[in-house]
Parts: C-alpha cells; structure tokens; sequence
C-alpha cells in the first residue's frame, strides 16, 4: 500500500529556452509559462489538454517570473524580466495584450508578487538593483507607482504578501468603503536579510522587521496562507543551503523565531505553499523538489522526494522523517 | 515520536533528463507543476536548448475513481448522519447506534470491493485488471482493520463474547473455505476428495466444529475402520463447551466446564484413541491448542491473525481484552518463525490489539494511499470518546486535521466538492477557514455551478467569498457583453464600483443604439437601485422613459428635471436628458410650469457655459460644434416658448 503521484499532462511549452517559471492560474484552467527566450506563454490545460493561447513578446532580455492576478480583475498576468521591465498583460476581448509597462528599474527584475485582492490591484517587484516598486491600479489604465530604495544592498531577490487580515471588528462595512487592512509584505535579499514591510497611514511603506538567520543571500521567502490560526509562518531559503521557518505569535506582533527546517547539500532556490498551508515544497540545487509537512508534534517531516529523471510514472511514496541538523 | 528508518523514497517524473538541470516547482490549486530549469539566471542564454516541458502532476487520483466515488459519496451521507445524531445519543442506546454506523461503513466498503472485484475479474489480463486486483486487496484489508477495531473500540466486547466476534471476523475474512467446500461437496465421493482433509481441518481452524462434525460423518460412511474414532471426535466437537449469546451461565463456569473437556481430549490423545489415523489424530491437536499442531497448518491458516484466534479458541476461550496483545505478539512471531518481518498491516493490527489507538491511526495514515480510510474511523471513535486531544500546529485536534486533509482531496474534484463542504462544517475549529480557501478555486464553469457555490457561501454568511465570486462572474459578464448579467452580479456582490461601471456601459450603449437592453431587470430592481448613484440614475432615467410611454407626461417631466437638479444624472448625460425634453416642450399642452422651465434653461447655461466641474471624469467635451451648436439653438428655443406658454397659463385663471 502506499501513495502514488501520477503525471495527468505533460505539456510541451516548445520554448525554445530554459524555462525559469511556470505558474497555474487561480482555479487550475490557465498555464503560464515565462524562459530565457524571452517570451511568455499562456496554455489552456483543462481537462489534459493543452492549447496555446498566448504567446506574448515584449521582454528583451530572459523572463524569470510570471504571476497571475486574482480574477475578480479579469484575466491579468504579470511577468519580470532581466531587461528591468515588468509587464502586465491582460485579456480584453479574447487577445491577450500588453496593458501596462514598468521601467522604473535599474537592474534586473527578479520578482513579481500579486497582493491579497482584498487591497486592490497592487504587485510588489523586486529587482537587482536593490529596491522594491510596488504598482497600485488606480483605474482607465492608470498605475501608480512607490518605490522603496535601497530595500536590500546589492539586490532583492523575491517578495512576498501576507495574506489578508481584518484588523478590529469584522461588521460589514457600508458598500464602498474599505475595512482598514494592515498591509504588509516579505521580502529576501542579496544582503542575507528578510524584510518585512508595512503599509503606514501615510501610505508609505515602512521597515517593520528584519529578520536574520541565514549566512548567504537569501533567494526566496514564501508567507503561507492564512489557516485562521493566530500565528504567521514564513519560509526562507538561501544560497546557504538553509531552509528556515518563521513564525509568528500575533499576540505579541513583532517576536519572529526562526527553526530550521533542513540543511541542505547545495543552494536551495524556491520555497513555495500549498493552497491551504500545510505543504511547504522545496526546489534546491541538488535536482531534486521535496515536500514538507509539519507533523502532529510540531516537527517537520519531509514527506517526498520529488526527483526528476527515467522511470516509471507513478512509484509509491511513503512518509518518513530526515533528521534535522 | 518515534524515528521511522525508512527515507522518504522518490518520486521520479519521466521525461525530464538531464543531470545537470534543475527543477523548477509550483503549486496548481489541486496539483503540482514541475518542469526542468536552471536557477542560476545568466544574462545570456546558454546555447543548450532547455526542455520546454511542464509537467502537471496530481496526487490522490483516487477521487477520480468511478467506483471509489460511491465509496465517498455513501460514506459521506453515513458520516453527516453521524454528526446530527451526536446529540441524541445517550446512554445504553449510545453503543448500538455506534456500532450500526459503524457496520454501516463497513458494508460500504464491502459493497465497494464486490464491485471492484466484478472489474478486476473481467479486466484480468490487463494492467488495469491487476490495479483493480490490488484496489480490491486494499479495500479489504481497510474492512479488516475497521472490523477488529469495531469489535475492540466501538463493541468493547469483553471476555467471553470478545472471542465469539474474533471468530466471525476471522471467518469473514479467511473465506476460501466456502468455496472449498461446495467443490467437496459438490463431487461424488466427497470423502475421497483429495481436499477433504484440508476442509475438515479448515473448519475446524474457525470454529466451525458442526460443519466438521458432518464431514466427519461422510467419512465415517465411507469408512468403517475409521468410523469409530470419527464418533469420538465429533462428540468431542459437539461438546466443546462454548459462550452462546444470552446464556446465562458466568464465564467462571465456563471455564470450569471447558477445562474438563480440555481434559477429556487430552485423556483421549494419551489413550492413543486415534493413533491409526494421523488425520483424525492431528485434529485431536488441534482441538488441544496444540501450537505446533496448529503451526502445521499454516497453509490453511494463511495468516497470522486467523493462527491467534484459533489459539485463543482452543486454549484461552476467555481471554480478556487487556491480555490480547500478549497473544498477538507471540502469535506473529511463531508464525513469521524469523522468516519473515512484519508487513504494515500487521503493524496495524497489532496497534489494535494493543489497544493504542493513536498508533492505529498514524500507522494507517502512512500505509494508505487516500484520507477517506483514517478520516472516517477517527471520527467515528472520537465519537465514542475514545480520542484524546492532540495538538497539532494547525491548533486542532487530530480529528479535524484528518477531516480536513480527506475534505482537501474532494475539492479539487468537479461534482465531489460538495461533499468537501459537509466536512468542513463539521469541524467546527479550523473547518470554515479550509472552506474559504477551497471554495474560491472552484472553477466556475457554468452559471449553475456558479450558483451552487454561492449558495453555499451565503448560506454560511461568507459575505468576502460571495462579493469575490459575484465580482468575478460581474467581470466575465462584462467582458462577454452581458451587461444584465453583470448588473445582477455586482448588486448581488453589492458592489457599488462595479455597479457604476455596468450602469456606465448600459448608459453608453443607451446613448449609441437608442435604446436599453436587460429592460426586465433595470424595472425590476428595487431597492437594489440604491447601490450606486449611477444605477440609480439608470433605473430612474428608465423610469422616465416608461412615464413617458404611459403618456404620464407631467410625471415624466418632474422625473427628468429632478434627475438633473438632484445631480444624480452625470453631467455627460444632462445632453441627451435635456434633448429628451423636447418632445416635451413641443406638446400642445404645456408640461413643463414656469418654475420648472426656468430650472432647466440654467442647466442648459450651465452646460454651456461652464468647464467640467472637477470631479468628474467623464465630462462629454462639446464636440462638433455645429451639431451642439444647432441643438442647443434648438432648446433655447423650445424653451424660451415653453416659458412663454406656461406664464402666461399660470397666470390666467383657472379653466379659462
């Protein structure tokens, strides 16, 4: 008896690059796929199949991520590149096209995140060139643009939104009006350091935290969803092999511990959250995607391995337990 | 917690090659994405072409089983069932319901499993065939593992009548024997059947010593030598003393009674008695308890489950719940015999046996492929108060966590989320926040689907999710051009901003075709209107038009001039209001008193001669000037003679 994973499509991208992002949209219809070449790709994958809906040109230079808005907004999709652009495309009437331009970097973009749809149409950049920009849709094709320098010396490497919190009572407000929502961000730089911003009444965004622990840039932080508990969890990893969990207790606001969740043999690159929070996935260095899950004691337990390479399609995977360092 | 030695083994993806590439990984809302890259982002591309595939990969494809689904789809109206009871359950009663459920699951199971088999039979030669086989192995081996804790957790039998069930659970699952004994009986001579030893021996393994007794007999028949010492033993059969329900003797007389008889076969195998028949001789053993007798017939015993309850029948007939475990173990390791390590399964019974039902569940958890298994018995035996509380990360019991991850697999599939939403209403901790974020990614494919996952939001005041989904389904409405669709959405979202927007299409393609489209839903939108300025103008500004096509003119009129004066009207539209005026003006009758008349020539100088007050976005430039130029010649004209007229009516007296 055991688990078994199952390959239901492969779809061939035919980008004629290596591919750095490939992104579902929100309800599992839509592929987004960005490369080297330049180019991102839009395929409808409902029901196995996959069909090319976009093929969208505008980068000059590799395209490291895509992200798809929520789509209370329509179809939008945001992609970063190393020529220092984001684009924002959108689907009007049936074509795919490109809305709007960002050139406010000086350097290479590494990173695009959407922000909770409660607070709008506002994606957070961060780019090589240290700073973080952060577009609001202010409508009729208008963005907004704030930026904040110097986030990260030497560059920033990922962003990433906390999810949406309520902040007081939860009454209805009046239609039109919207509740006070405390916003804040992630984000992970060249310099070893998560950042954690937030959104002052002013409508300036502040440092509210820095959290230490890794010896080597920092290349991805991933905030989970929130599973209505009290407590806000992070994950970090890092060019150190490290892979850090984050967590904070609300009561208290502003005490971040980290606890390692495993060293790895080689620069672990990407961390991401399942949609309900209790899968943490690992991409690292060492060609391999591991699953994490925490346990009933409050351990984390890797749960698979998820390799690459010839054999057979589905093989049993059983839970067990690596030991920590 | 204890260290498992096992490493998490590895999954392979086909197709992706390469050893120096990487993998690049991402979650779907019900799978996984994983494609081959390269992290470390150079400027320039390297030559190498890189793999341009993306693999979509799921987990848990068992919910996309045709057969598993009645599985789901039976036991979720079992488990509902279950949670409203709960109150009503006290007392004596409490136990019997309990256990009704909890045969109820398993005859779901079995009713699974027959249907499975019928496919793996008629499929097998193949490869699906051998999956269904091994489907079917599974099915059963969670039917045997939920009977043994039905009959230790849910029953609690005690002494006495715990070994009367520990017998039907092993004769419902060991059940070769029925079809060995229709091919027994079944041919001529059946004591002469080259099986006929082996059946005799078999339902003597399971207690069936009436059934053997008859064997014994056609044995007898055939041979007379031998049909002495078959009386023998089928009076011992026959007196075995045994627990029947309802007698009321104590289980020390029973005790007493079978010791005596315990006795008798021993005297009875010291005496020789069947010496000359091995056959008979060796069942004399068995019926002694005799280990290695027993042991001999690890064939027909297949396992080591069905070996201790033989044992415990024909030596420890009253053997006490607590004292179980012993038996279990050394059970299994006689019968292993060092030849072999235990298999999960049989870590799983021996938990049971144990009685350490958290061990059950986690061991269960790792051995099986789906949640449906550990969600559904957790439940049932917190039920019964069996469970303590054990805190997770998550902050909720261990229940719930298991309810919530089965109820996770469901919601990726198209019709079984529903079920996902029983479920998680039924966990009362941390079951609404799953089902916020489970309910959003439904794929709203059609608007009965749409409808039916609204219907669940606002039946549960999820007001966020129910403004989301309208929002989206307003924004898809609009972009396919079904503007009276996307007004419903956006009031049933109560979304005002959006409301505006729709109103400002619908007041656009006014302005372009001469005429509304979704009429019905404009007149019939109530207090609705009030959601936006701008939608109320709509419905008011149709109003007009119904006015004046009830020939209710001096109604209309009040209508459209208050619709300027109270500035719900744009100011891009006061044109076309004040154009729609003119016919107005032009009756034979005057319309329009004086005082009103007066209003609307300063709006019309306020249109002309002002810059577009701030504020306003969409102020209509005076473009062509010929053509404005021409209109608003037009009705200063019809006003200045309306002006005309109605003084002079009011100022006459009246009916003159």
């Amino acid at each position: 008896m055991g688990e078994t994973v199952s390959v239901i499509n492969t779809v061939d991208t035919s980008h004629e690059d290596m591919i750095h992002d490939a992104q579902m949209d929100y309800y599992g219809t839509r592929l987004a796929t960005c490369s080297s070449d330049r180019s991102v790709k839009i395929f409808d994958v409902r029901n196995g199949g996959q069909i090319l809906v976009a093929d969208l040109r505008g980068h000059e230079g590799p395209v490291w991520q895509v992200a798809w808005a929520h789509p209370m907004y329509g179809n939008i999709l945001a992609s970063c590149s190393y020529d220092r652009k984001v684009i924002i495309w959108k689907e009007e009437n049936g074509t795919w096209e490109k809305t709007h331009e960002h050139t406010g970097h000086d350097s290479s973009v590494n990173s695009v995140c959407w922000a909770p749809h409660d607070y709008g149409l506002i994606l957070a950049c961060g780019s090589s060139d240290g700073a973080i920009s952060l577009l609001t849709y202010t409508g009729l094709g208008q963005w907004e643009v704030k930026k904040i320098n110097n986030a990260h010396t030497i560059g920033c490497n990922a962003v990433s939104w906390a999810p949406a919190v309520v902040p007081g009572s939860l009454i209805d407000q009046p239609s039109g009006q919207k509740p006070n929502y405390i916003k804040k961000f992630a984000s992970g730089g060249c310099d070893n350091l998560i950042k954690l911003w937030k959104e002052e009444e002013d409508g300036q965004w502040k440092e509210e935290q820095k959290l230490e622990a890794h010896s080597d840039w920092v290349r991805d932080v991933a905030w989970a969803p929130s599973i209505g508990l009290p407590t806000s969890t992070i994950a970090s990893c890092s060019q150190d092999g490290r892979v850090f969990i984050w967590t904070c207790d609300d009561a208290s606001g502003s005490t971040w511990s980290p606890k390692l969740l495993h060293k790895f043999n080689d620069v672990v690159w990407h961390v991401s959250w399942s949609i309900t929070a209790n899968i943490l996935a690992v991409s690292g260095g060492d060609n391999k995607v591991t699953l994490w899950k925490e346990s009933v004691d409050g351990q984390w337990v890797c749960i698979s391995d998820v390799n690459k390479g010839q054999g057979s399609v589905s093989t049993s995977v059983t839970e067990g337990q690596q030991s920590e360092q | 917690m204890e260290e498992f030695d096992s490493e998490p083994t590895v999954t392979w993806i086909p197709g992706v090659n390469s050893q120096k590439k990487q993998m690049c990984f991402d979650w779907g809302p019900g799978e996984m994405l994983v494609c081959e890259t390269s992290f470390n982002r150079k400027e320039k591309s390297e030559m190498v072409a890189g793999c341009p595939f993306i693999h979509i990969i799921r987990k848990d494809i068992d919910v996309y089983s045709k057969i598993l689904r009645k599985l789901f789809n039976e036991s979720h109206g079992i488990f509902v069932g279950l949670q409203r009871i709960e109150e009503e359950l006290t007392g004596k009663s409490r136990k019997a319901q309990l256990v009704r459920v909890s045969k109820n699951y398993r005859s779901v199971i079995r009713a699974c499993m027959e249907e499975m088999h019928q496919f793996a039979v008629a499929d097998k030669d193949s490869a699906r065939g051998r999956q269904f086989s091994s489907q079917v192995s599974i099915l059963s081996a969670m039917e045997l593992i939920w009977n043994l804790c039905e009959i230790l957790f849910i029953e609690v039998a005690p002494a006495g009548p715990l070994l009367l069930y520990l017998l039907d659970w092993v004769r419902l699952h060991v059940c070769e024997v029925d079809n060995l004994s229709a091919d027994v009986l079944g041919s001529e001579n059946p004591s002469k059947h080259e099986s006929f030893w082996n059946l005799v021996t078999t339902l003597v393994l399971q207690g069936r010593l009436d059934e053997a007794r008859q064997m014994l007999s056609k044995e007898a028949d055939t041979n007379p030598t031998s049909a002495g010492m078959c009386r023998v033993l089928g009076d011992l059969m026959r007196t075995m003393p045994v627990l029947s329900p309802g007698n009321t003797q104590t289980l020390t007389e029973l005790e007493l009674r079978w010791q005596h008889w315990h006795e008798e076969c021993e005297r009875h195998l010291q005496d020789g008695t069947f010496a000359s028949n091995p056959h008979l001789e060796s069942l004399c053993k068995v019926l002694l308890g005799d280990d290695a007798a027993l042991l001999e017939q690890k064939e027909l015993l297949s396992n080591w489950y069905h070996f201790l309850v033989t044992r415990l029948l024909y030596s420890q007939p009253t053997v006490k719940p607590m004292d179980l475990h012993l038996y279990a173990q050394s059970s299994l390791d006689l019968f292993l015999g060092g030849e072999s390590s235990p298999e999960p399964l049989d870590n799983i019974l021996m938990a049971a046996f144990e009685f350490d039902i958290h061990q059950v569940i986690k061991e269960c958890s790792l051995a099986l492929s789906n949640w449906w298994f550990v969600a559904h018995l957790t439940d049932l035996l917190d039920h019964c108060k069996l469970l303590q509380s054990h805190n997770l990360y998550f902050g909720s019991n261990m229940r719930e966590f298991l309810l919530l991850e089965y109820a996770s697999g469901l919601f990726a599939h198209h019709s079984l989320w529903q079920l996902g939403v029983d479920y998680c209403d039924h966990c009362p901790e941390l079951g609404r926040v799953s089902l916020e974020l489970h309910i959003e990614r439904i794929p709203l494919t059609t608007e009965q689907k749409a409808l039916k996952v609204l219907r669940v939001c606002e039946q549960r005041q999820m007001t966020e999710q129910v403004r989301s989904i309208c929002k989206i389904l307003a924004m898809k409405a609009v972009r396919n051009n079904r503007l009276g669709s996307a007004l419903s959405w956006s009031i049933r979202a109560k979304d005002a901003a959006f409301a505006t927007l729709v109103s400002d299409r619908f007041l656009r393609d006014y302005c372009e075709r001469g005429c509304f489209s979704d009429l019905d839903l404009i007149d019939n939108l109530g207090p609705a209107m009030m959601l936006s300025d701008r939608l109320t103008f709509l419905g008011k500004y149709r109003e007009f038009h119904r006015l004046y096509g009830e020939k209710r003119f001096v109604d209309a009129a009040s209508l459209l001039l208050s619709l300027m004066t109270s500035q719900i009207a744009p100011r891009s539209f006061w044109m076309t209001l004040l154009t729609d005026a003119l016919p107005l003006l032009e009756q034979k009758q005057v319309i329009f008193s004086a005082e009103q008349t007066y209003e609307l020539l300063r709006c019309l100088e306020d249109l002309t001669s002002g810059r577009p007050l701030c504020g306003e976005p969409d102020v209509q430039q005076l473009q062509d000037d010929d053509i404005e130029t021409t209109k608003v010649e037009i009705l200063r004209l019809a006003l200045a003679r309306n002006l005309a007229r109605s003084i002079i009516k009011e100022g006459s007296l009246e009916g003159s």
